[in-house]
């Protein structure tokens, strides 16, 4: 009855936020790896190695269902520079979820499954008339990727899997306003991206009971929208000739990501695992958007972003206190993709710092896990001249920070 | 299976993650809290001439004053101890002050040629009701009849008017009628002694001071008709003003005088695009015939190959004149004359015929001939070099002036010369010192738009955060408007 009123609701805020990996990357796939700082590479606890390492699959001993839905409540200030005064988000809460099932023979030598995740997502809402209206009002970016796995265990040690990466859907709402010499218009860009596939796969080798390691690649998958439409608002009469368009499309990367991770077990109750991910940003080179029809007098829009690659530290471990209670902690280290300078409304990224907890209780075949993460995006300034000097005008000088808190629950029920 | 459980037991956890969210705002107010720093904002005083004022759009109404600086900034020191600031503000009744330019519409020429724009004066809620001045020109404003007034802009003033009494007093030899609404009935006072008394009455703890534009701006915008300021009158008189405003231990800020001739009043008709145009007009052949009665007298019989039109010019009232060079400004208002048919010469407006290679003699009788710009539509090369070295030797006072009294300056010349090379980012709105186009000058050329003196107000911040470590916030100037377009 929860599981099915929860699935409900998953189906209808599907999206992720700028919440737990730089950029516009979400790496909330698994509940139980929630609670140890996003590690999961390097170990096989659960369904979500789907996501984590393909490869580790076939090393779950246990077939079966999982639901995880998290909810990111994301608070960010802002203050323009000279400005003193704070603007904060109209506030929103955004689900990302993830869904496996995994499948198998019992003593047999392989795992196939389903996963269907949010890998990528962004909401954010100025508050009303902030400083950086015309660079941002509102942005909503949602993906959702399904993912068919096959996992094989070529020796007791080793085994590796494979998954299509499809991207099933992917929307983006993009707003802003417009500045005329004596009043704001604004436009709204609304697009559903093309269905694509790329594929992860990863190794897992487990040279004895205390330690495994893995290693695991998602490909890029280029989102593009075709045929997006564009809406124009509060564009007085005399103006009305300079804002045409009607269609756009755009492209953004979903980067690759290639990351190894490690798993000791020092007994039997204690698992932890260190992870490191990298993120190929730099192929996020600018945002361009063209247009059926000419705005202001062109078809083409491009503004620089000039990502670089980044790395993630992900440190967490769980311990099982009683056959049914495991608890869970876990930190990570998260660096920007965003140069100085470069930082955007849509993703006011820096640094990040996250702590995470969790706990596990199971009543036999059913268990429910809980996750917590707060994570800390260091507060981060730029400066007009910063601006100018990287002719990125198109954005706004000031201070950042936001700091987010993502509670998640879990259901998961093996067979 | 148990699942309320879970949830009986996990509902308290979640609450409580809920509640700590407000504790997860993330402060920024902290690091960026207003202060005076070494100065102290109770109580402030505006002095200066029409940018002070508020004025825009060729007038002064109540919008403009609203918006001008000085009340910006009285704003921004409210956040660090400034004090009520009023200013002598039209009536509601006669909100549109003196009137002031509005634009309507464009014009729809058939190409090449472009559209310009259509200005109209607004003539309704004038505060224009006492008619005109014993001089029988200057137009009477309603009297401001407060006796609280801290903005003390006078538009038109220049430092070289400042001690002159009865500069406000309407009489027929002609006076200045912002100055005179501003007064008592017949007062003789002159502005300096206006400021003096203001000094007294108010003590004000915080000053600023932008007088001197006029100095140089009249010799620019009458194409060099109104002699500039001599260097020694406006040294002598703009210690004075400073003295006066400091003697209680104000601080303040100074601003310097613009390079007048980087607003576009003066930059938006391209000299050298009108000039190549009228190059390739051809020479019609019913002129031919008019053109060669002209020449006679001089031996010309026909046209030499090459003879062609030019943009004759005069450089002063009296003089002959000269065809002009790319190196010329051309007044705004010049846009609507040039190529217009005229009724006193054959040739349209600003038109005339150049020989190329004639004789010093045919040179000067084609000059002669020519139906030249008059002086007050041109700013000739010599007369910018004049106006940018008087700036300057201005300039060099008034910092010097307020580096003996350790103030803050704003250099609007730098900050101008600036704008109009580079165009100035407001966060993330481009703007530049277009006519209309560009959102900080207003329909005049020569006077900001809100947007523009938002700017300034916010230019003039850093000048004073920088000098006495403080901390008053700036504003938005997206937040004020630029032209207003016809709705």
């Amino acid at each position: 009855m929860k599981f099915k009123s929860l699935l409900l609701v998953g189906g209808a805020l599907l999206t992720g936020t700028a919440a737990s990996a730089g950029g516009y990357q979400v790496t909330l796939a698994g509940q139980k790896n929630n609670g140890m700082g996003g590690v999961g590479v390097g170990l096989s606890l659960d369904q979500a190695a789907m996501f984590y390492n393909p490869g580790a699959l076939a090393m779950v001993k246990d077939r079966g269902v999982q639901l995880g839905v998290n909810g990111t409540l994301a608070r960010n200030s802002f203050v323009a520079e000279g400005s003193n005064t704070q603007r904060e988000l109209r506030n929103s809460v955004v689900t990302p979820f993830n869904f496996y099932a995994g499948f198998g023979p019992a003593e047999g030598k392989f795992r196939a499954g389903i996963a269907v995740y949010t890998p990528f997502g962004s909401k954010l809402q100025y508050a009303e008339g902030w400083e950086g209206r015309t660079s941002l009002t509102d942005i909503d970016l949602k993906s959702i990727y399904v993912q068919p796995t096959f996992s094989y265990a070529v020796t007791d040690q080793l085994s590796l899997g494979v998954g299509l990466t499809v991207l099933a859907y992917g929307a983006v709402n993009l707003q802003r306003d417009i500045a005329l010499p004596d009043s704001y218009g604004h436009i709204e860009l609304d697009g559903k991206a093309k269905n694509r596939i790329g594929f992860n796969a990863g190794l897992f080798f487990k040279p004895n009971p205390k330690l495994s390691v893995g290693i695991s690649y998602r490909s890029k998958i280029d989102a593009t929208v075709e045929d997006g439409d564009v809406k124009f608002s509060n564009i007085p009469a005399s103006f009305a000739t300079r804002f045409e368009a009607t269609k756009f499309s755009a492209t953004l990367p979903l980067p690759a990501t290639t990351s190894v991770g490690i798993g000791i077990m020092p007994t039997e109750k204690l698992t932890i695992g260190f992870d490191v991910n990298f993120v190929e940003w730099s192929k996020y080179r600018a945002l361009q958007f063209d247009f059926d029809r000419q705005i202001n007098g062109s078809t083409v829009s491009t503004s620089k972003r000039d990502y670089q690659d980044a790395l993630t530290f992900r440190l967490g471990g769980q311990y099982q206190v009683t056959s049914g209670l495991t608890v869970r902690a876990g930190a990570a280290y998260d660096e920007s993709p965003v140069k100085d300078g470069f930082v955007t409304p849509e993703t006011p990224d820096a640094n990040r710092v996250s702590l995470t907890g969790g706990a596990s209780y199971s009543f036999g075949k059913f268990g429910v896990d809980l996750s917590t993460q707060f994570v800390k995006i260091q507060k981060r300034t730029q400066t007009q001249a910063d601006l100018i000097n990287n002719a990125t005008t198109d954005r706004i000088a000031g201070t950042y920070k936001t700091n987010i808190v993502i509670p998640g629950i879990g259901l998961n029920y093996n067979f | 299976m148990n699942t309320t459980f879970i949830f009986r037991k996990t509902a308290p956890f979640l609450a409580l993650l809920g509640l700590s969210l407000s504790a997860c705002q993330p402060d920024l107010e902290n690091d960026n809290k207003p202060s005076a720093g070494t100065a102290d904002f109770t109580t402030y005083i505006a002095v200066g001439n029409s940018l002070t004022a508020g004025y825009q759009d060729d007038g002064l109404y109540l919008q403009g004053q609203q918006n001008s600086y000085p009340a910006l900034l009285a704003q921004q020191f409210k956040a660090v101890g400034g004090g009520e600031f009023a200013q002598p503000l039209f009536s509601p009744g006669e909100s549109n002050g003196t009137g002031y330019l509005q634009l309507t519409g464009f014009t729809n020429p058939p190409a090449p040629a472009t559209p310009s724009p259509i200005l109209t004066r607004v003539t309704t809620s004038l505060a224009t009701g006492r008619g005109l001045g014993l001089d029988g020109k200057t137009t009477l404003l309603t009297r401001y009849t407060g006796t609280d007034n801290q903005n003390l802009g006078v538009p038109g003033i220049r430092v070289a008017d400042i001690t002159t009494p009865g500069y406000g007093l309407n009489n027929p030899q002609g006076f200045n009628q912002y100055f005179e609404r501003l007064l008592p009935a017949n007062s003789t006072t002159s502005y300096l002694a206006y400021v003096q008394e203001r000094v007294t009455t108010l003590k004000p703890t915080f000053f600023t001071n932008w007088l001197g534009n006029n100095d140089v701006l009249g010799y620019a915008t009458t194409g060099g008709v109104t002699p500039l300021s001599t260097v020694a009158d406006f040294t002598a008189k703009y210690n004075q003003m400073v003295d006066v405003l400091t003697a209680n231990g104000a601080k303040g800020v100074v601003a310097t005088i613009p390079n007048v001739t980087n607003v576009p009043l003066f930059t938006t008709v391209p000299t050298a695009a009108v000039i190549a145009q009228i190059n390739a007009t051809p020479i019609p052949a019913a002129l031919v015939p008019v053109l060669l009665a002209q020449l006679a007298p001089l031996g010309v019989t026909t046209l030499p190959a090459g003879t062609r039109f030019g943009l004759y010019i005069k450089t002063n009232n009296t003089g002959s004149a000269r065809e002009a060079t790319a190196a010329d400004l051309l007044l705004l208002p010049a846009s609507s004359y040039i190529n217009t048919p005229s009724a006193t010469s054959p040739f349209p407006n600003g038109i005339g015929i150049v020989i190329p290679g004639a004789s010093a003699a045919l040179a000067g009788a084609l000059a002669a001939s020519a139906n030249a710009l008059p002086n007050v539509m041109v700013l000739d090369a010599a007369e910018i070099s004049s106006v940018t070295t008087r700036t300057n030797e201005l300039n060099t006072v008034i910092t010097a002036a307020a580096a003996r009294k350790g103030l803050a300056v704003f250099n609007a010349n730098t900050f101008f010369s600036q704008v109009a090379s580079n165009g100035f980012i407001t966060n993330n709105v481009s703007n530049n010192a277009s006519f209309i186009s560009g959102n900080l000058f207003s329909l005049d050329g020569v006077h900001p738009t809100p947007r523009g003196y938002a700017v300034v107000a916010n230019e003039m911040i850093k000048a004073i955060n920088s000098t006495y470590e403080s901390r008053v916030p700036q504003l938005n100037p997206n937040d004020y408007r630029g032209v207003r377009f016809p709705q």
